[in-house]
């Protein structure tokens, strides 16, 4: 359950070495069991600027993307997992974590505590779930608040200190690391009470308890206790898939099974939902759900005829009846991939404006804060396109030919889609003094697609088959 | 001297990180480890310097003091660097345990006799105590900080060597019950209760009351014995499932005491109950460490684990689940029932796909899933498969879609292929059916790579999404065929995929790589090659021509000829005529190379095509094949043109193997004008076209030819061969003997055979018959003849009368002159190239008979002495 290193990587196209090293860190301690554990396949950790090549070349981003080769992109080299052999001065070291994100390349080499040949499944690796909880912790601290790159170069520079609290021999003791940054407001831990580990100190502020409820239209949703319960309106549709942060003490079988694989029938668990926990100092997300809702919110049609170089196009959009109608705000996004750009556009909107971006080939529809009364709205307009131009036009995978997409974007505060809330009073708080409480509630959308009625779509929904 | 400035440090410790090896070669390399000690001492030195130093030899010290005695010295001093920091708050003394630690293991001077061990681990046990250890770490309320680190270092300690903390198992315990830091307490403890399980069970001694007493044996807290026996095998603090299958860490052997497992059970108890108090990743360490340490011990029920488990299920964490999957796999149905396993899988496969996880995550939950540890599994182990309970419903809620990333998509794909395995032979009626989606998916793959502007990676994918279908569902022949004529379609859209192709058709097996090849190939030359795509379809032809539909790829290819101007095209094309000269052949293809032999604009390729003309009319078919075949000496190399040079050189080149082929020599042959060595030959197996050459030492003999046979087969009787001899002087001599043939293969192959000898009796020619009634003086003529120039002798055959007669009938009739049987011959024997020999045995008496030679040439006599001594012994 040891690590041998960790990487933190930034690719670089087109410079000289395609990337660099941004963080590195050994553990010798770890290595030396290695080399006894993993006997005649043993293949030590290199230095950075061959572990740089090597996690390059295997994960594609060194600049000779553009010609098949053999030992990447061979048809029978199937990797399902995050899980890498870096070639290596010819041999092979495995298994490197790896995944990119956010234009960083998150790299980790745990130990494996028998020989590597032949390679043990990785289920069977517990180093393999530990190292992927230090890179995701890592990232979840890189992007915590960091836009600018001195920002991230600040946060580089704290990793070392970091990771000697977090990890300091290869074991990880814990995989937030904001918990290990100076906090004004914990006081040092002198007390002989016994404190949850993940907790750093104790708190020294006004107590509160808040609330927030955030419903995404792709159905999720964030709440945080004590013990809080969830509450849904009668006929409110039950909320299913919960996953619960860790320090949620005990959860009720019924939430625990409740998901959305099965047939759903009546007799299905509606709450209330209980979450008995012990939070920590941080804001943290106490659950997240999703549910099957019977109506969306906003139904709508896209229809796209082409003819020759023009496209028809026609969205009809109508706002739920019982949805409130007060949002945010509220857009819709209409994108024409692999296409030239935007040359001429004549077009109706019967509410909202309508914005162009002719280089990008998109259209954005503002609906502002209200459906009008009728709560149905529509655009219908052609589009003319230039020539396709080389590289600067965007490019779908998906959206090829007259498979094409609506995307719509809003937020409705206080509210959600499944009524889901939790009760003021229903929060109940085991400690000295009374902490404010207070409950937010609102609907993001997330992926809220409407596809092209008149072409494939890419089909998603499993039960379909059913 | 005062202490390096930051920047000279900084500059430093970066030249160092780029490169240890380069840096530590170079001329500061030296002075590294020990300018690095001496200003962690130096108060001058700011303490931000000095934890950069330390965080430095944390990660390299066995770089920095390469071997036992610079560790021992080096730990030391980190250890007097200690305990001469000022009594106040310091962020030195955290970084200077960890690398005091890190050096005495990684220096591997960690033991009794090292006297920096025993000075860190009795500071590192009364720090974890909470003990005062001394005014260098300031008051004891300064110390508390450093109790967690202290456990760290002494996990770190027990982890390279098991064993050593087993007498303080008690002390921990208490001090786990007291105050104590939970978490990292509870990581020693169940750490080293683990490794005294194991060392215990390995020593067939029980606990030996071990988790009672403070420290139980007089040695003191450190049990370096135990160290010792851990030491020579470090235990997996979380092995591998299969590996402990075979019994490596089974448990079962330790004998507990009743009391004994009271108090282990009651320690488990200890240790899970406070467990949510672990971060995450803590929690799932513990269980991972506690479930194989108590796997199969009689007396502790796995159900301890029980109360914890809801309560793990219900996060997404990753580390959480794993853990439950360990307890899976280690205790199955003990702890796991069915309803458990349906429940576990269920949230597995939830949480494979729940939005509010990161892609890496789900991948790996569905790896998880095709390596379900089940109760009852079916197939056999370490293969992919889904488990029996995971069932079609859940099954389906894990779908492939368009949408995934590339790694999730091959990874739903392949479940969906196992379920479209299973559903084979079931209902087909329903509206659509498993297959009918996997099929629309691929289409939709397809398309995708099928883009102008789409990149690499798309095209890859779909082509691993085509080999995991191929390879999944070999038998479903709807699938297959879809998929064939989905991918030449998929050709026709966009050719320059074709080393997709290329790979994917060296990937799969006959049953689709042949159709697939023929759909190919009819895509290619169905259109005239002349456009931009020619180079792909030339390198596609030469992977998929093949004999049927000869004359409509020799026509694309004439057509393509004109078109082919610059060097890669003329090569691509050679390399098409290649593959169709392995293949077939045929007339079409020979006159195509005379044209390519003449047109071509490159001297290199207008070579090639006429060597390959040449070949193709001198050799024949298997000969051709295995000449254009992989290389029989190297066929793994990568280069295709060091293989195809490699593979010229076997063919056409000579083998060197040893002879499957026996030759003896046969009986005299005394006539013609030459003397004649009969040869039996008997092949072993069958060979072509035997040439052997024969090579007489000391050029006694004239060359000799070469004796040719066309074919040898074992088995079969061949005719002798004759070998006619021109002796330079009458002597006996041994034949080198080689052969040089071609295996059935097309091989040629040369072997060296067990010299033949040449005896002097095989030299005998008789004189030509003198006529009727002048037999005598012939022979008197000859036999006054040799004087005075040759020599004459006499021996003694002991023979009896009778013998005689035989002697001469068997082994010198050829030569007789005159005879009287049984008592008197004379004998004329012609020796080439110019000399005789003449004998004449007379007057058999009883015990033997009188022999007078006469030669004409005196170094034949010595030989004909020993001839007749042993004609005598034989007889």
């Amino acid at each position: 359950m040891a690590l041998r290193g960790v990487w933190l990587v930034r690719p670089e196209p087109g410079t000289a070495l395609c990337g660099s090293v941004r963080f590195s860190r050994r553990y010798p301690t770890v290595e030396k069991r290695a080399k006894i554990f993993n006997g005649v396949s043993y293949v030590p950790v290199p230095e950075d600027g061959p572990f740089l090549k090597a996690l390059l070349f295997e994960l594609r981003l060194l600049d000779d993307d553009k010609d098949f080769v053999k030992r990447c992109d061979s048809c029978s080299r199937i990797n399902k997992t995050s899980v890498y052999a870096l070639a290596i001065g010819g041999e092979e070291l495995w298994p490197v974590v790896a995944f990119l994100k956010n234009g960083m390349i998150y790299a980790s080499v745990p130990l494996v505590e028998q020989t590597l040949s032949p390679r043990p499944p990785l289920v069977s690796l517990s180093g393999i779930s530990q190292g992927l909880q230090l890179l995701f912790g890592i990232q979840d601290f890189l992007s915590l608040g960091q836009k600018s790159d001195s920002e991230l170069n600040t946060k580089l520079s704290q990793l070392p200190d970091l990771l000697l609290q977090a990890c300091p021999f290869g074991t990880l003791l814990d995989a937030n690391l904001q918990n290990f940054l100076d906090n004004i407001n914990v006081a040092s831990v002198t007390q002989p009470q016994k404190l949850p580990a993940w907790k750093a100190g104790t708190y020294k502020g006004k107590p509160q308890v808040s609330i927030s409820i955030t419903e995404k239209c792709d159905l999720e949703g964030i709440m945080p206790n004590v013990t809080i319960s969830l509450s849904l309106p009668t006929n409110g549709s039950p909320l299913q898939d919960i996953l619960v942060h860790p320090c949620v003490t005990s959860l009720d079988s019924a939430i625990l099974t409740s998901n959305s694989i099965d047939v759903m029938d009546d007799s299905a668990f509606s709450g209330p939902y209980k979450f008995p926990f012990s939070p920590p100092l941080e804001s943290f997300n106490l659950c997240y759900y999703t549910s099957q809702v019977p109506v969306p919110p906003i139904l709508g049609f896209y229809q796209i005829k082409e003819e020759d170089i023009q496209l028809k196009i026609a969205v009809n959009l109508k706002l739920h009846e019982s949805v409130k109608n007060n949002f945010e705000f509220c857009e819709a996004h209409i994108p024409f991939y692999n296409r030239g750009p935007i040359t001429h556009l004549e077009y109706k909107v019967s509410f909202g404006q309508l914005e162009i971006f002719r280089e990008k080939g998109l259209l954005i529809w503002i609906i502002g804060q209200k459906f009008p009364k009728s709560m149905e709205i529509n655009l219908s307009g052609t589009v003319t396109f230039g020539a396709k131009g080389h590289d600067k036009q965007p490019f779908d995978q998906i959206c090829i030919g007259g498979t094409a997409y609506v995307k719509l974007h809003f937020r409705i505060l206080d509210y959600t889609l499944t009524g889901c809330y939790a009760d003021q009073h229903s929060v109940q708080v085991f400690a000295s003094g009374k902490p404010k409480i207070s409950t937010h509630r609102k609907l993001i959308s997330s992926d809220y697609y409407i596809w092209n009625s008149k072409a494939p779509a890419p089909i998603t929904y499993g039960s379909l088959l059913l | 001297m005062g202490p390096l400035s930051r920047e000279t440090w900084a500059h430093r410790l970066a030249a160092f990180r780029a490169s240890p090896s380069a840096f530590m070669a170079g001329a500061d390399g030296e002075n590294l480890g020990r300018d690095l000690l001496s200003d962690l001492r130096n108060e001058k030195q700011s303490e931000q310097t000095k934890v950069s130093l330390l965080a430095l030899s944390l990660e390299y010290p066995a770089e920095l003091w390469p071997n036992a005695p610079a560790a021992e010295a080096a730990a030391t001093s980190l250890l007097d660097t200690l305990v001469l920091l000022p009594p106040r708050p310091s962020a030195l003394r955290k970084p200077l345990l960890l690398a005091a630690t890190t050096l005495l293991v990684t220096g591997g001077v960690l033991g009794p006799t090292s006297e920096a061990s025993c000075r860190l681990l009795p500071l590192l046990l009364g720090l974890a105590s909470g003990r005062d250890v001394g005014q260098g770490f300031g008051p004891i309320s300064e110390q508390r900080p450093l109790r967690a680190t202290a456990c760290e270092c002494l996990r770190e300690l027990e982890s390279c060597k098991p064993g050593l903390l087993g007498c303080s198992l008690g002390l921990l315990r208490r001090l786990l019950g007291q105050e104590g830091p939970v978490q990292p307490l509870s990581l020693l403890l169940a750490l080293s209760l683990r490794d005294t399980l194991v060392a215990q069970s390995r020593s067939r001694a029980g606990l030996q009351g071990l988790l009672v007493s403070e420290i139980s044996t007089g040695s003191g807290p450190w049990d370096w014995t135990l160290a010792e026996e851990g030491g020579a095998h470090l235990l997996p603090q979380a092995p591998s499932w299969p590996a402990t299958e075979e019994g490596e860490c089974g448990l079962a052997v330790l004998e507990l005491t009743p009391e004994e497992a009271r108090e282990l059970r009651a320690v488990v108890a200890q240790l899970l109950d406070t467990s949510y108090l672990l971060t995450p990743v803590a929690q799932a360490q513990l269980l991972w460490l506690l479930g194989w340490a108590l796997r199969g011990l009689r007396g502790q029920p796995p159900a301890l684990f029980k109360p914890q488990l809801v309560r793990l299920l219900g996060t997404g964490q990753l580390t959480l689940l794993h853990a439950v999957l360990a307890l899976k796999a280690a205790f199955g149905e003990a702890l796991f029932t069915a309803q458990d396993e349906a429940l576990l899988l269920r949230r597995l496969a939830l949480a494979a796909q729940h939005p509010s996880l990161p892609l890496p995550t789900h991948l790996f939950y569905l790896h998880c899933l095709l390596h379900f540890p089940e109760n009852w599994p079916l197939g056999p182990e370490g293969e992919e498969a889904a488990p029996l309970l995971l069932g079609p419903q859940l099954c389906r809620s894990l779908m492939p879609s368009l949408l995934h990333e590339p790694m999730a998509l091959l990874a739903h794909l392949h479940l969906l292929c196992l379920l479209c395995a299973e559903e084979e032979e079931m209902d087909q009626g329903q509206l659509q059916s498993p297959q009918q989606y996997l099929e629309e998916l691929l289409a939709g793959m397809r398309q995708r790579a099928a883009l102008d502007s789409s990149p690499q990676t798309l095209a890859t994918v779909c082509f691993q999404a085509s080999y995991l279908v191929a390879s999944c569902l070999p038998g479903q022949t709807k699938v297959l065929t879809s998929l064939i004529h989905g991918l030449a379609q998929l050709y026709q859209a966009r050719p320059m995929l074709a080393p997709h192709f290329v790979d994917f058709l060296d990937q799969v097996g006959p049953e689709l790589g042949e159709p697939l090849k023929r759909a190919l190939q009819q895509e290619v030359v169905s259109k005239p090659g002349r456009n931009e795509a020619l180079c792909w379809h030339l390198q596609m032809l030469a992977k998929v021509a093949e004999g049927d539909a000869q004359s409509a790829t020799l026509s694309f290819l004439q057509d393509a000829a004109a078109y082919c101007t610059d060097w890669s095209l003329q090569q691509a094309l050679l390399r098409v005529c290649r593959a169709l000269l392995q293949t077939s052949g045929g007339r079409g293809l020979a006159s195509l190379l005379q044209v390519l032999a003449r047109q071509l604009e490159d001297p290199d390729g207008r070579d090639h095509a006429r060597l390959y003309y040449i070949l193709l009319t001198h050799l024949a078919g298997p000969k051709l094949g295995v000449a254009l075949g992989p290389s029989v000496a190297a066929p793994a190399l990568a280069s295709s043109l060091v293989a195809e040079n490699q593979g010229f050189a076997a063919t056409l080149m000579v083998q060197e193997t040893p002879a499957p082929i026996r030759l003896g020599v046969g009986p005299r042959m005394a006539k013609g004008p030459l003397p004649v060595l009969q040869l039996h030959i008997e092949a072993l197996e069958p060979i072509y076209s035997l040439e052997l050459r024969f090579r007489v030492e000391g050029k006694i003999y004239a060359p000799l030819k070469a004796i040719h046979v066309p074919y040898l087969c074992p088995g079969r009787p061949a005719h002798p061969l004759f070998l006619p001899l021109q002796p330079r002087c009458p002597a006996p001599a041994k034949l080198e003997v080689q052969a040089l043939f071609s295996t059935p293969a097309g091989l040629t192959c040369h072997a060296p055979l067990p010299p033949l000898s040449v005896n002097f009796e095989d030299l005998f020619l008789p004189f030509p018959q003198p006529p009727n009634g002048a037999e005598w003086s012939f022979f008197e003529g000859l036999w006054d003849s040799c004087l005075p120039k040759g020599a004459e002798s006499r021996v003694w055959c002991p023979l009896e009368p009778q013998g005689l007669e035989t002697l001469v009938s068997r082994h010198l009739e050829p030569f007789v002159v005159v005879a009287q049987p049984p008592s008197s011959y004379h004998i004329a024997i012609r020796l080439l190239p110019t000399s005789m020999l003449l004998l004449q045995l007379e007057a058999a008496q009883i015990d033997g008979v009188p022999v007078a030679l006469r030669t004409d040439d005196w170094t034949v006599l010595p030989l004909a002495g020993d001839y007749l001594r042993r004609l005598v012994g034989t007889e």
